[in-house]
């Protein structure tokens, strides 16, 4: 046994976030730690990596005891982390990232870069994974700079890499990359922990599945006796329900964008000649990696950002280059891809937060001066309709997670019953029994002959809700298909700048 | 206007651009580790002050730099500790203690010498002046160097010294570090608050030389708010530099000389006028800088 955790407690206040959790990890294996959000995966591996310390509880490290107060300490005893939000200094080198905190150095206080490049190259030849080692960080792709932040963590030579959701950044293609490179690192002998809610990937690359919900170890078991239904029903408490996707008589366009361009300031345009439309009664997914025009592409459909050439027309109203006020009295909601930086004030009451866009409709003001009565009704049946957990309607919008503040946003946005809705990302950064419930929602606004854009990077998202699809890449629509005709594989190409053959 | 009036007057451009070099150095120092050190001002204004102090009652000049220049540094820590240490808000701190030092050192001076307004003489002594004899060849030379004292030397070697501890040694390497993300930088052990506040430190030792020669460079004297504003002109010369120590060399002198001319023109044009020269060369300055750098940020979005 390399790493033994026994009886792990943390709690913050009131919450458990880990409960008497027992991990055991041998050499030269890949562990699979799955659960929800706020299963309490994170505060575990923070505990294993010394970010956080546990309030009881002991870690053994081949037998002996140990315990960190730092990072630094976790290293030493040969505990690497691959962190989620990638710890890199874009203006510096592969290489300079790479050996950052243990440089090679000459006459004592200078650095050696020469020295870091070719151990990179050692680096990199030892463990098949390639990279230049002077290429800047800011100009390398999000899988490239994972690799980096892998190789960072290999040069600190430890032998345990814990992988905390690696794969939530990556397209498809950089995905299979990543599960290939933790096979190698497998069979070069390191040991694993990989945390995701990625059923399919832990299918494919793990040796043993501890699954955890709320705070509490479920089960821990091989990959062989179970598979992704049981996974997901012990992840979730509940078994998920598979979606049939009703069939319905599709009406006439609700939005129409005609060779819509908008130029960057350079030759290349940021949005070039896109024509699509959405009809009554259909969800089109937009799938693409993100930073294709996707972003832009919403900002101009919803009024925040003028464009150059072409025509918007939602709901048979021509809204081109009108402001966002008038953009959502023709018949559009939209929640936007960033739910802190557009979709909400971190600062302001559920209450304000609820009625943002909508504040000035009739049963919310009269002459000027809100309706605190209905506003408060509004907000307290709406935030019950969609499970949103809060504690008061005057609580801050930051107070509520990730996950209920991403609900609060597509409710709001919903609860409007617009003709058309712009969904961006809907679903980032949530588990899955919130991206269920969110997903259920918004094809019910389909059902009710509504229609709805989803842009989303996630491709199970698009696939799993889509009519049609296109396909972004480099701000043109690179494909398009319906839905009976669209595969992973042949969106997932044209994604990446492929073409199809015939 | 003949030679030897040329001469002089880029000889006071270098005693102008001493005492904004140093600040410029000490505010791009802060500036590469994500700090904004709106304090130099005040820090170059207790240098001077101190120094002065010092002077009066041990007329030693070395004793009296060694006094400013600690006096930047404390008041740099104070700084330090409540805009790196507490979080208070940089601007807050800055004008504040900007705003301290400033009266402080206008009571101090009343206390201290019983005057207000200017503090000279009382046998006070300047700073060591160099006069390099090998270039009594040519007047012209020999004129524009004369009796500059060694820090105004020692300002360019630091500038340069710097520039090798950026972008060649390891400490360098991780102070850029944290400018460029100080979360990374703590995530992988590097105490990146500890680097910013011996920065901000850093940068007051740096301010001190710059406020003690900018009182006893030249006339040995303390006036109430003497550095009028010299600390803001060396910010704006750190940011045209966009914070690379040797290209504050150049805007330092740049200010400097703009600063001199004001001093230089006074007999000719309205002295008004001349007064407002490095104002305004400040504005002109920054609107360029502002010009290049947002073409240049129009050139990095079209690579990406």
């Amino acid at each position: 046994m390399l790493v033994e955790m026994k009886q792990i407690t943390k709690t913050y206040g009131p919450l458990v976030a880990n409960n008497k959790l027992d991990l055991s990890l041998n050499k030269g294996e890949i562990l699979a730690v799955v659960g929800e959000n706020g299963a309490g995966k994170s505060t575990l591996m923070k505990i294993l990596y010394g970010l956080e310390t546990c309030d009881s509880g002991e870690i053994l490290i081949d037998g002996k005891p140990v315990r960190f107060r730092s990072p630094h300490d976790a290293i030493a005893n040969g505990i690497g982390m691959v962190q989620q939000h990638f710890m890199l200094f874009p203006t510096f080198t592969a290489a300079e990232n790479i050996v950052y905190g243990h440089e090679p150095k000459k006459e004592l206080i200078f650095f050696d870069r020469k020295d870091a490049a070719s151990q990179v190259q050692a680096l990199c030849k030892q463990y098949g994974m390639y990279i230049q080692p002077d290429i800047k960080v800011a100009d390398c792709p999000v899988g490239l700079q994972q690799r980096i932040e892998i190789l960072k963590v290999l040069y600190q030579g430890v032998n345990i890499i814990i992988f905390d959701e690696p794969s939530a950044v990556l397209t498809p293609q950089e995905v299979s990359e990543l599960l290939k490179t933790l096979k190698e690192l497998k069979n070069a002998g390191k040991s694993i922990i990989l945390i995701t809610h990625k059923l399919s990937e832990v299918m494919e690359v793990a040796d043993r599945i501890m699954v955890m919900r709320l705070g509490q170890l479920i089960k821990t078991m091989k990959k062989e006796d179970t598979n992704i239904e049981e996974l997901s029903f012990l992840m979730v408490g509940h078994k998920l329900e598979t979606r049939e996707i009703q069939k319905i008589e599709q009406g006439d366009a609700v939005l129409q964008v005609e060779h819509l361009t908008l130029s960057g300031t350079g030759t290349k345009n940021i949005l070039d000649d896109i024509s699509i439309h959405v009809r009554h009664g259909e969800i089109v997914g937009i799938a693409g990696v993100s930073g294709n025009g996707q972003s832009e592409l919403i900002q101009c459909l919803t009024g925040i950002k003028k464009f150059d050439s072409g025509k918007v027309i939602i709901n048979n109203t021509d809204v081109s280059n009108r402001s966002v006020q008038e953009n959502r009295d023709s018949g559009c909601a939209c929640v936007p891809e960033d739910r802190y930086f557009w979709g909400t004030a971190s600062d302001a009451t559920l209450l304000e937060n609820s009625i943002m866009a909508h504040y000035h409709k009739k049963h919310m003001m009269r002459y000027g001066v809100l309706n605190r009565k209905n506003i408060k009704k509004f907000t307290n049946d709406m935030l019950a309709e969609f499970d949103v957990r809060y504690t008061s309607d005057k609580q801050a919008g930051k107070e509520l997670s990730g996950g209920n503040v991403q609900k609060l946003i597509v409710a709001r946005e919903i609860s409007q019953h617009s003709p058309f809705l712009v969904a961006a990302e809907p679903t980032r950064g949530i588990d899955i029994g919130a991206i269920d419930f969110i997903h259920g929602k918004l094809l019910d606004k389909r059902n009710s002959g509504d229609g709805i854009l989803l842009v989303s990077s996630e491709l199970s998202e698009i696939f799993a809700l889509s009519d049609r699809i296109y396909v972004m890449y480099e701000g043109r629509i690179a494909g398009e298909f319906s839905r009976a005709e669209a595969t992973r594989d042949k969106v997932g190409l044209i994604m990446m700048g492929g073409k199809l053959n015939g | 206007m003949n030679n030897l009036y040329l001469a002089a007057v880029i000889n006071t451009t270098f005693r102008y651009t001493t005492p904004v070099l140093f600040a410029a150095l000490g505010s791009l120092a802060c500036t590469k580790c994500a700090v904004f050190n709106v304090a130099l001002e005040g820090q170059m204004l207790a240098a001077s002050f101190v120094a002065i102090v010092a002077n009066y009652y041990t007329h030693n000049a070395f004793i009296s730099l060694l006094a400013g220049v600690a006096a930047g540094a404390f008041v740099a820590w104070i700084v330090a500790v409540f805009q790196i240490k507490w979080k208070v808000r940089d601007m807050v701190v800055g004008t504040a203690m900007n705003l301290l030092v400033q009266s402080v050192t206008a009571f101090l001076m009343q206390a201290i010498f019983g005057s207000r307004g200017t503090v000279q003489g009382f046998g006070m002594v300047p700073l060591t002046k160099i006069n390099l004899s090998f270039l009594k060849f040519s007047p012209f030379l020999y004129r524009m160097f004369e009796d500059l004292s060694t820090i105004d030397y020692l300002g360019y070697i630091v500038a340069v010294l710097i520039f090798i501890y950026f972008y060649k040694t390891v400490s360098g390497f991780h102070l850029l570090s944290v400018g460029i993300n100080a979360d990374a930088a703590d995530s992988l052990g590097i105490k990146s608050q500890r680097i910013q506040i011996w920065a901000m430190v850093f940068s007051g030792i740096l301010c001190g030389f710059g406020g003690v020669v900018h009182a006893m460079g030249n006339v040995t004297v303390f006036a109430e708010n003497m550095t009028s504003g010299r600390g803001f002109i060396a910010m704006g010369a750190a940011s045209m530099a966009q914070s690379h120590p040797l290209g504050a060399i150049a805007s330092s002198l740049f200010f400097g000389t703009a600063l001199s001319l004001s001093k230089t023109l006074q007999g000719y044009i309205n002295s008004y006028f001349t007064e407002a020269i490095p104002y305004l060369c400040t504005v002109l300055a920054i609107t360029i800088y502002g010009v290049v750098i947002s073409t240049q940020r129009r050139k990095a979005t079209i690579k990406m």
